[in-house]
């Protein structure tokens, strides 16, 4: 079967992989590439759990050809922050219990990065809006967007 | 079948053809892949050639020309969300922008792709309707046509597009009056919502009596359709109680919703005739 | 956030029980470091998938693997005829086998398909693709039966017969007290209804996955997403091999909520790995899951409800049927609580239940967070608004003449020797819906409800629950804490890290949590009935009070004090009231170590032992204690298009002792959503044993958009047996939020939907608008 370079910058890192055309970036960052942070939840855009920035726009990594992404950046949660450089989402998910089960969060919490770099002072229901598209089975959302709302403010001040 | 795909990436139209050359019937077209990747992960299709229309960097613009709206086919939700063009001279067109999927898809959908895809509940088919699109569209060999929206359809996932054909751009006569014009998408969710039933409707009102409506619906029949008994019904006439009875009563006439896991025929109905309702007064009152 | 009113008097000065602590696991798992099961990768794995059944009822007459076997990159191909032992049988309890019921267990279908989800066969390949690939050409003869998907119908004599037995009831049970026809004749009012509650999905994030492979030691070893690790006894089982060759893992588990309680890909990972001599990964898709894994038990819940005019409950017959689907696995469990719930947390003179649960060719059912509660918390809050309004009582003013309160008894005969505080919860629940909101137009109209409930926390007491956890002080006063418990996001491994660091004084950072490895970690038991905090929490407070205990003398003479004296907290040792001139946590460990003193020490923890329930009567003990509390909510709703929004929604429990106050608000939000979910508009729908709703486009949860902002009040009395004082909140924070929502509709409307969800539609007919 016909494979195609893939070369993206994944986390500020220039990677690459050999990819097959049907192969979604989500395929390809799991198998290919090691990036297991990025999770699969149901494979079709339906929760979120793949999200990922391509150029600073989130999107479903399950719903990117990964060829689409070639000669791009890639930002995943450890793009955001790391243990070195932890962002203040992050600081402020793990404060306010905004994390159960953690199989949602990397998703979620570049959701809340693409967010906040859209609208830096969001009110609840942008919060609520900038998030709809990642599930959560755990938490009920109520922690997540107080940890998003602080992050906000503490990043306003 | 094992999928056995190729991948093409064309960076005009001429190299897009060239790249499709024999190969029809081979070929899905893909742009935000909110539809298709699902399909080829269900293995629904198996294509043979994967054709990236995104580097058509022609086919993602918003301009205003005259009195003509001119949107690329590529022009994503957020993109259609954000654009003062949009905001401005058709926001019924913004409002159901803003409600497709979620702000990761709307990231990525493109308006092209959700009409090409011709599902019966095509957010973006009932603004457009309302707003007397028509779609532009190029084929192999320079060749290419107009197509009013209204006769775009023929079915459920199903256009009058060619094999070979792609959507380029839509264009909408600017509204006399943008903001005599509503949108109401009703879903049983408040994001990714398939919606239940939706109506889009512009009116052109001389002082209060009616002289020109467009009324469309969405996931009410096999496509997306033009209420034109209610329209009718609007026609030269102020917008009374029981004008407004009368299009209730004509847009039962018209649509032929199934029922489905998100609702019953009888229920799609009734809901039908509130939105019409309700969209007819919000048109009216305009914005202030 | 919360807000945390003291019950009885001012809580102890904990170090960390009781405060908003953030978790122990939290940091990995937000920078994305945390591995679930599917993140692993070995050399040479190879990729399981499974074949299912294409009817929901059918003999299978032939099965051909050859075209599957031939295809380049399949390594192996596997049908009942290849499992070592196919069947088994459960008889319930893990580690204390009861009689009274056999659960049949079964890898591959064999002559019979029971469901649409049933596996015929296994396929492990170099790729997710060619596995995929090769299950497709397997070629399966079906003789299509007629089946049975009403379990109304399952239950009649002469139905089409689901399993091997002639009956279709799994089990029955009864509860008698008194005699309800007196009790009848004694009310002067008497509601009666027929409630029914649909099939649910648990829908957790991760979907279901493992990884098996033969370790160098001939040890089949499964990396597996379960609650369960103990089921390495069932594999070694179907293996044929002794308990102690396998093992069985559990990482992180991204969202259980009971169904990965039951056995998942376990044994077929470890057949394909053992047939192939490779590691072997299986993941299913979230299609698969919803149409293969277990559901929530629909209910078919007929009651009879009587009253005198001040409201005082004198009578209430009940007859639950459970629709189990096509297998077994809990559903007896899931039924006993049921009829153990099934009064509510009232005193009612006169009580007859009739529970059964039978099979038919759906979606097999089991375990799903509350575990048969919220399906009768539904029907008996709903009873009681109706017996309100008719007797024009508000619906706290009722509760208040009926709540079970300490030292009363359930029907069951059970006294209640922990702390009952559902009154206060319903009161404090109620009152923090604050003012009424005013409809926004003519057409909306608001309206309020309260639910009360209640549940059981610890398995059920005849099944002998035990659990162990190791507490071990290195040289350097760090902690190391082994415990064979699940953690599904409940921080059930954070509650023991805590509960160590508080025993021992010690900060939460120094202590280290090794989890879920049935070979290097006490067996702690399952996550399941909302037992782990209890049970894990108490063998660690075992545990620690023993290291502690050992460290004491020494600690003693070394600060020349009377050990009763001695305080452990900050890192410190200190004589009580004099915290400035302690020593180092660490120099004690040290000194303690240079003399041979024993630094750890394993404990279990023994929850109640007693005997089996009549199950004719439905007297008995059954369960250690329950969780009780209540939950408001105020709706608007628009009657032109029935969409309903949840403008508050206010959760009351008394949680015992909280050891984690940010986790104990997470669980009751989370409750509160899932609950929420359940009462408006979660539904797997199945026509004829086929699921019409397989992803996340078709079954729908609420999205950060649909939830309501959830206010949180915790009463904490202390009085629970978990830890501390502690009761389990994990299921019994779902309990009551879809009949509070549903009482507040049928207050909004002036009309009740007897079904849940109430979806818009539903509305629109009982409002006649249809």
């Amino acid at each position: 079967m016909k494979t195609y370079e893939l070369g993206i910058k994944l986390n500020g890192q220039a990677v690459s992989a050999q990819v097959h055309a049907h192969e979604t970036l989500l395929d390809v960052l799991r198998k290919k590439l090691g990036a297991k942070e990025v999770k699969n939840g149901c494979g079709k855009g339906d929760c979120g759990a793949c999200t990922v920035m391509l150029d600073g726009t989130a999107v479903n990594a399950c719903l990117t050809l990964a060829l689409q992404a070639n000669g791009r950046e890639v930002t995943t949660v450890r793009g955001v922050g790391t243990e070195d450089q932890p962002h203040p989402i992050q600081e402020s998910f793990v404060r306010h219990g905004a994390i159960q089960c953690g199989y949602c969060t990397p998703g979620m919490v570049v959701s809340a990065k693409a967010l906040l770099d859209r609208i830096p002072n969001p009110d609840r229901g942008q919060i609520r809006e900038g998030i709809s598209g990642n599930l959560c089975r755990c938490t009920g959302y109520n922690k997540i967007i107080e940890a998003i709302e602080n992050a906000a403010s503490k990043a306003q001040s | 079948m094992m999928i056995e795909t190729e991948y093409l990436a064309p960076r005009n139209i001429d190299q897009l053809f060239e790249g499709i050359r024999g190969r029809i019937g081979q070929v899905k077209f893909m742009a935000g892949c909110t539809n298709v990747l699902p399909s080829l992960r269900a293995r629904a299709i198996s294509p043979g050639l994967l054709v990236d229309l995104t580097g058509l960097e022609e086919m993602a613009h918003i301009r205003k020309v005259n009195r003509v709206i001119s949107v690329g086919a590529l022009t994503t939700m957020t993109a259609l969300v954000s654009s003062e063009i949009i905001q401005k001279e058709s926001p019924i067109l913004a409002s159901a922008a803003r409600q497709l999927g979620n702000p990761l898809t709307r990231n990525r959908a493109t308006i092209g792709g959700n009409l090409a895809d011709a599902s019966p509940a095509a957010d973006m088919a009932p603004p457009l309707l309302a707003l007397e699109a028509t779609i532009h569209t190029a084929g192999p060999e320079g060749k290419g046509r107009e197509i009013p929206l209204d006769r775009f359809f023929l079915g459920p996932n199903k256009t009058v597009l060619g094999e070979d054909e792609i959507i380029t751009r839509i264009t909408i006569p600017k509204p006399e009056d943008p903001w005599k014009g509503s949108h109401i998408k009703f879903g049983l969710r408040n994001a990714m919502a398939i919606s239940v039933a939706s109506v889009a409707l512009m009116l052109e009102m001389k002082e209060n009596v009616c002289r020109k409506a467009r009324v469309a619906l969405g996931s009410l029949s096999p496509t997306p359709i033009r209420a034109y008994l209610v329209e009718k019904e609007l026609e030269d006439r102020e917008i009374t109680d029981e004008v407004l009875e009368r299009c209730t009563v004509a847009v039962n006439q018209e649509i032929s919703p199934i029922s489905d896991i998100r609702g019953s025929a009888d229920y799609r109905r009734q809901v039908a005739a509130v939105l019409l309702k309700r969209a007819i007064r919000q048109a009216h009152m305009g914005r202030k | 956030m919360s807000e945390n009113p003291k019950n009885k008097t001012e809580g102890p000065d904990y170090q960390y029980i009781g405060k908003p602590m953030p978790r122990h696991d939290a940091w990995d798992k937000v920078f994305g470091r945390t591995k679930y099961a599917d993140d692993f990768d070995m050399p040479g794995m190879l990729y399981g998938k499974v074949l299912r059944s294409a009817y929901p009822a059918a003999k299978i007459l032939s099965i051909d693997t050859s075209e599957a076997e031939k295809m380049p990159g399949v390594e192996a191909v596997l049908t009942a005829k290849d499992v070592p032992n196919n069947e088994t049988v459960t008889r319930f309890g893990q580690t204390h086998q009861v009689g009274g019921f056999e659960g049949l267990y079964r890898v591959l279908a064999d002559k019979k398909v029971r469901y649409m989800g049933d596996a015929i066969a296994l396929v492990a390949a170099e790729t997710e693709e060619i596995a995929e690939e090769a299950v497709g050409l397997i070629k399966v003869g079906y003789e299509p039966l007629p089946g049975v998907f009403d379990p109304l119908e399952a239950i009649k004599p002469g139905a089409y017969q689901v399993g091997e037995a002639e009956s279709n009831v799994i089990c029955s049970y009864q509860v008698r007290k008194g005699d309800v026809e007196e009790g009848f004749a004694r009310s002067d009012v008497i509601i009666e209804n027929t409630y029914r509650v649909p099939f649910v999905e648990h829908a957790f994030m991760e979907p279901e996955s493992g990884m098996a492979w033969v370790d160098d030691a001939g040890v089949i070893t499964i990396r597996v997403s379960t609650q369960v690790i103990e089921h390495f006894r069932d594999v070694a089982e179907v293996l044929g091999v002794p308990h102690n060759k396998v093992r069985v893992i559990a990482p992180m588990v991204g969202g259980g909520f009971g169904s990965k309680e039951d056995i998942s890909v376990e044994s077929f990972i470890a057949l394909l790995a053992w047939k192939t001599g490779k590691p072997v990964k299986m993941t299913w898709t979230r299609e698969e899951s919803i149409r293969s894994s277990s559901k929530r038990h629909p209910y078919v819940m007929r009651y009879k409800t009587g009253a005198t005019k001040d409201g005082k409950l004198m009578a209430m017959e009940a007859e639950l049927i459970s629709d189990a689907g096509g297998h077994i696995y809990l559903s007896p469990w899931v039924l006993l609580y049921s009829t153990v719930d099934a009064t509510g947390p009232y005193d009612i003179s006169h009580v007859k239940v009739d529970a059964s649960t039978v099979l038919t060719n759906n979606t097999f059912c089991s375990a799903n967070r509350g575990f048969g509660s919220p399906q009768v918390c539904y029907a008996y809050e709903c009873q009681m608004d109706e017996l309100a309004k008719k007797l024009n009582l508000s619906p706290l003013e009722i509760r208040k003449k009926n709540y079970l309160h300490k030292g009363d008894a359930l029907a069951t005969g059970r006294v209640l020797d922990y702390a009952v505080e559902t009154e206060q919860t319903a009161e404090k629940a109620l009152a923090a819906l604050g003012e009424p909101s005013k409809p926004s137009s003519s057409t909306e109209k608001i309206g309020r409800g309260l639910a009360s409930g209640f549940m059981s926390y610890g398995r059920m007491t005849f099944l002998h629950d035990t659990s162990r956890s190791f507490v071990s002080v290195e040289l350097d006063g760090s902690v190391t804490v082994k415990c064979g418990l699940q953690d599904i996001g409940g921080g059930q491994a954070s509650s023991v890290a805590s509960i160590a660091a508080e025993v021992l004084g010690v900060h939460m950072e120094e202590v280290k949590v090794f989890i879920g490895d049935t070979a290097l970690t006490p067996i702690a038991g399952t996550t399941t009935a909302t037992r782990m905090l209890y049970m894990s929490g108490n063998a660690t407070v075992k545990a620690a009070e023993a290291v502690k205990n050992n460290l004491l003398p020494k600690a003693a003479e070394m600060l020349e004090a009377d050990p009763k004296d001695l305080v452990f907290r900050d890192k410190k040792v200190f004589v009580k009231g004099a915290p400035t001139h302690g020593i180092p946590f660490d120099q004690v460990v040290k000194a303690c170590a240079a003399d041979g003193i024993q630094l750890y020490n394993v404990a279990q923890f023994n929850a109640p032992f007693r005997e089996l329930m009549d199950f004719k009567t439905g007297q008995g003990q059954v369960f250690p204690d329950f969780t009780f509390g209540s939950h408001a909510a105020e709706v608007s709703v628009d009657t032109e298009t029935g969409k309903v929004k949840v403008l508050k929604l206010v959760a009351c429990y008394d949680v015992g002792q909280a050891i984690n106050s940010l986790s104990a608000e997470g669980q009751l939000e989370g409750g509160a959503l899932y609950g929420l979910g359940y009462g408006l508009i979660e539904e797997v729908i199945l026509d004829k044993g086929i699921t019409l709703t397989p992803s996340f486009s078709e079954y729908l949860i609420p999205t950060a958009l649909d939830a309501p902002h959830v206010r949180t009040i915790m009463v904490e009395s202390r009085d629970g047996a978990g830890p501390f004082g502690a009761k389990g909140i994990g299921e019994p924070s779902c309990n009551s939020i879809a009949p509070a929502v549903a009482n507040a509709v049928t207050d909004a409307i002036g009309r009740r939907i007897l079904d849940i969800p109430i979806t818009p539609e539903k509305i629109l007919r009982a409002l006649g608008k249809l």
